[in-house]
């Protein structure tokens, strides 16, 4: 994920290493972006809040431990992010429908055409739901969250090429689940 | 679409279709899920206190919090008076590090404070947690957590709550000192004013609906051929609405809509319906014709003088003529009264009760009372007759730019806005224009617009909710709101009391007399107390101490008012005012009409009573400060207007004795005992017995704001539906 002010940033996570009551800067830059993926995972405004307080309450605990590999911030805090969902839904998945959580106000197609385009990045995305734990995550933190694939490997723990494979992987699954379910028109 | 081009993507979807499938997962926008707000401060309160409690090595701000209590030490009152400014600079011993602390607090100098939030004191440097906490001074006394958010000092009750109507001091002793080690030279205070007690019963919120337009489901009806001739009639249970049309047919419609049913097709004035709801009279050509809905038969009376105008006064028909009043008798018609026989005379309408006729006689409006045979002018010269109260009890005209309500002797009551007016049963009136609609209440209260848009000649339905008028030459219904409800009584005297009480405070004694009646007049003059009070002390701030209603007949209320007077930024003294308020029966307002003083007393000397809340079972005393509970049983008694002590029994919590078990009766007199024997928890005495006299409250606070004269309950008596429009007469 780009951040035009990566040297503020990376002042700031050095003063919250050093006295842990700076911490609230970073709080207030990340708390939206966490919180959206958060709750674009669990889809339940409780269960956003509670992910939400453990996965801040985790990072400013593990503040004074946080090495700077060069990537951003937030890919850390995404890292904590999935690591905190993942527990929570270990057994179970989340319960709500995601149709009402994309916003389908794209810009761009001709007015004709947007009802139909709409329609299918519907369908494109409830499909993401389904697709197995890594993919998904992988595609999420990619399509949604619009990080860097170097980013998402460290939110995942996993290598860059690995995170390559997994969105491979999960595009090529939704393109064969679309193919099954596309009606004839 | 255009492929939205992620060189990262590039060796990971090298087809196109799995391109458009990415392009298709990255065009849905980001939408923003719900956040709340107080989660999201909250949850950052939360990490700053954890990252406070990780650089500091303690337990988290929360978990001191409701850790056990420590004692803050009462300072005595002398000492605390030494600072009084917003922001104190402590002078530091010269030895070194920072020259000067700096000790700050929102809260010093304001009123109103609320209840339920820690004192927060703040300091220019880090200090030494325990010396501080050790050396904070709190009057009155109250027991109190410590807790700390970087440099400043949060300071909690116990109990949670500050007291109400109460001047808090709260000093940081010369004991305190900075992290460095270095002592304080001087104290700081810090004073506020807390705010009253919550009310003890939610006032009902008014729920004002202003709309434009079709949001009061109206509906067209039916059309009228032009501009109607009279304003429509309801039948009793609101289901049909008789009109004329510009021809001059009587027609009627049901209010849902549907066929127009002709009933006379010409020449027809002045329908009524009567206040059974079982007829329809009306004047044509000449003549009188009642239509009787149950038998579908239409009867004729001929005059021997051509009826102008008729109405009912109950059963029976009435009915002027050129020269007087009429009613059927046995045989033949009998006459009510004359009318003048000089002037231009026309009569304009009956009362619904049959009791009374508005006249025009030349440029005056007259009420001729049919009982008596007298007239009563209204108003001006070239008032407006405008219609009746449902009751027949008061009546609107027009004068000038307004709406007079007055009785039908001319005693007028309140002033509205002006429109056409309908008034309902449920004491709502509508007012009709060319532009919009409103609501207003009898006395003038409570006026909103319901909508814009042309309302001419509004009339409502018996059920008060549904009402018909005219627009663009069509006869349409519609619903209106419920008027909000109306303040209780204990409100609209609290109004009262706080109108007077601040106008005092401000000096105008002018504008504080208009609070009072001839009797709060008196005792504001020859009763020995003053409206003004200057000196020093000076007065500087009063609360309500109780409150009751104690009598519905008229509307009664007393009030129990603190004037607190203060030296430099301290209270010093307070004494009460008793404020005896009754419903005036001319202008139908609260007026102050009874009112005396008690003696001063000084505080600081103990725990003071600051808020006293009377129903018929229970009486709430809330106290400055924390009490020591063992001295409150027989500390606090209630004793009946012989001295005797009534048995009750009492629980404490939060500074609030609550004496339960009582059976107070209405208009009794009862006085309240605190006695010297009650202890705070500092161990202080109260300094002097406290009285408070009380009245046996009226159990039910009816609070109506109701025209002096107007019954309580003013519903109509439900009436057989008619069957409209089965007989067309011929």
């Amino acid at each position: 994920m780009s951040d035009p002010s990566r040297d503020e940033e990376r002042e700031l996570v050095e003063h919250a290493k050093r006295d842990p009551r700076q911490f609230g800067a970073l709080y207030d830059r990340h708390f939206q972006q966490i919180y959206r993926f958060v709750y674009s995972r669990v889809r339940e405004q409780t269960a956003a809040e509670d992910v939400t307080s453990e996965v801040f309450m985790k990072a400013l605990k593990a503040m004074p431990r946080y090495q700077d590999t060069g990537r951003p911030f937030a890919a850390w805090l995404y890292q904590i992010a999935v690591n905190a969902i993942a527990d929570r839904y270990r057994t179970q998945r989340p319960a709500q429908p995601l149709d009402d959580f994309h916003d389908l106000s794209v810009a761009g197609p001709a007015l004709e055409d947007l009802a139909a385009h709409r329609d299918e990045i519907r369908r494109v995305w409830a499909l993401v739901e389904n697709l197995p734990p890594q993919q998904r995550t992988a595609l999420v933190l990619k399509f949604q969250e619009d990080m860097k694939i170097e980013d998402i490997a460290v939110a995942m723990g996993k290598s860059a090429g690995a995170v390559k494979l997994l969105i491979h992987r999960g595009v090529s699954k939704l393109r064969q689940d679309a193919d099954e379910l596309r009606p004839v028109e | 679409m255009s492929w939205r081009h992620d060189p990262e993507l590039d060796d990971v979807l090298q087809d196109d279709e799995l391109r458009r499938l990415a392009t298709l997962l990255s065009a849905a926008e980001r939408a923003e899920p719900p956040v709340d707000d107080a989660f999201r401060s909250g949850l950052r309160r939360q990490l700053m206190n954890q990252a406070w409690s990780m650089s500091e090595g303690r337990d988290s701000w929360w978990r001191r919090a409701f850790a056990p209590p420590g004692l803050a030490w009462l300072g005595a009152a002398a000492g605390v008076v030494l600072i009084a400014s917003v922001v104190t600079y402590m002078t530091l011993q010269p030895t070194g590090g920072l020259t000067r602390v700096v000790v700050s607090s929102s809260m010093d100098g304001t009123t109103g404070v609320a209840l339920q939030q820690p004192i927060l004191v703040s300091f220019n440097q880090q200090m030494d947690h325990t010396s501080t906490q050790a050396a904070v001074q709190i009057t009155p006394a109250t027991t109190v957590t410590f807790s700390w958010e970087s440099n400043t000092l949060a300071v909690q009750p116990t109990n949670g709550n500050l007291a109400p109507n109460t001047q808090y001091q709260v000093t940081i002793g010369p004991g305190a000192r900075t992290a460095a080690g270095q002592q304080l030279a001087t104290p700081a205070t810090i004073t506020f004013v807390t705010q009253p007690p919550p009310a003890p019963t939610p006032t009902p919120s008014p729920v004002p609906t202003p709309t434009t337009g079709p949001a009061l489901g109206e509906r067209e009806l039916a059309p009228l051929g032009g501009t109607a001739a009279a304003p429509v009639q309801w039948s009793a249970d609101s289901t049909s609405v008789y009109f004329v049309n510009a021809k001059g047919a009587l027609d009627v419609v049901s209010a849902k809509g549907g066929a127009v049913t002709v009933i006379a097709p010409d020449g027809v004035t002045s329908p009524a319906v009567s206040p059974a709801g079982d007829r329809l009279a009306y004047i044509r050509g000449g003549k009188i014709e009642v239509l009787t809905f149950a038998a579908g038969s239409t009867a004729e009376l001929a005059p021997a003088a051509t009826p102008t105008v008729l109405g009912w006064a109950k059963d029976k028909l009435v009915w002027a003529t050129a020269g007087g009043i009429y009613t059927q008798g046995d045989q033949a018609a009998v006459q009510l009264a004359q009318l003048p026989s000089t002037g231009t005379v026309s009569v304009l309408s009956f009362s619904p009760d049959g009791a009374h006729v508005a006249y025009q006689r030349d440029q005056a409006l007259m009420v001729l009372d049919l009982g008596s045979g007298k007239s009563a002018a209204l108003g001006q010269a070239g008032a407006g007759f405008l219609g009746w109260s449902p009751d027949g009890a008061h009546l609107m005209y027009s004068s000038g730019d307004s709406i007079t309500v007055s009785d039908p002797l001319g005693n007028a009551t309140a002033t509205l806005p002006s429109g056409e007016p309908s008034w309902s049963a449920q004491d709502a009136i509508l007012l009709g224009s060319d532009t919009e609609l409103s609501q207003v209440r009898p006395d003038g209260s409570g006026a909103s617009r319901l909508s814009n848009g042309t309302y001419h000649a509004p009339q409502w339905a018996p059920d008060g909710s549904t009402f018909a008028f005219f627009r663009g030459g069509q006869l349409w219904v519609a619903i209106a709101p419920p008027m909000p409800a109306q303040p209780s009584l204990l409100d609209q005297a609290a109004t009262v009391v706080s109108s007077f009480m601040q106008a005092r405070l401000k000096g105008q004694a002018a504008d504080a007399a208009s609070f009072l009646d001839a009797g709060g007049q008196q005792a504001y003059t020859t009763g020995g107390l003053n409206l003004t009070i200057s000196g020093d002390p000076s007065f500087s701030r009063y609360y309500i101490l109780t409150q009751e209603v104690t009598g519905a007949e008229p509307d009664t209320a007393r009030f129990v008012v603190r004037l607190v007077l203060t030296h430099g930024k301290i209270d010093v003294s307070d004494f009460e005012e008793t404020l005896t308020l009754v419903r005036d029966p001319a202008s139908n307002k609260l007026l102050i009409d009874q009112a005396s003083a008690g003696t001063h007393r000084d505080l600081g000397k103990g725990a003071e009573v600051v808020g006293v809340l009377v129903t018929p079972d229970t009486i709430q005393v809330t106290f400055d400060s924390d009490l020591d509970p063992a001295t409150i049983a027989g500390g606090i008694v209630i004793l009946d207007a012989t001295g005797k002590q009534l048995e009750a029994s009492s629980t404490y919590s939060n500074k609030t004795v609550t004496i339960g078990g009582l059976a107070l009766k209405p208009g009794a007199q009862y006085r309240i005992v605190v006695l010297t024997t009650v202890r705070d928890v500092l161990g202080h005495n109260v300094a002097a017995e406290y009285d408070l006299e009380l009245i046996g409250p009226v159990a039910v606070n009816h609070g109506n704001g109701r025209l002096s004269g107007a019954p309580a309950t003013a519903s109509p008596s439900p009436s057989p539906s008619p069957a409209p429009g089965a007989t067309p007469a011929g």
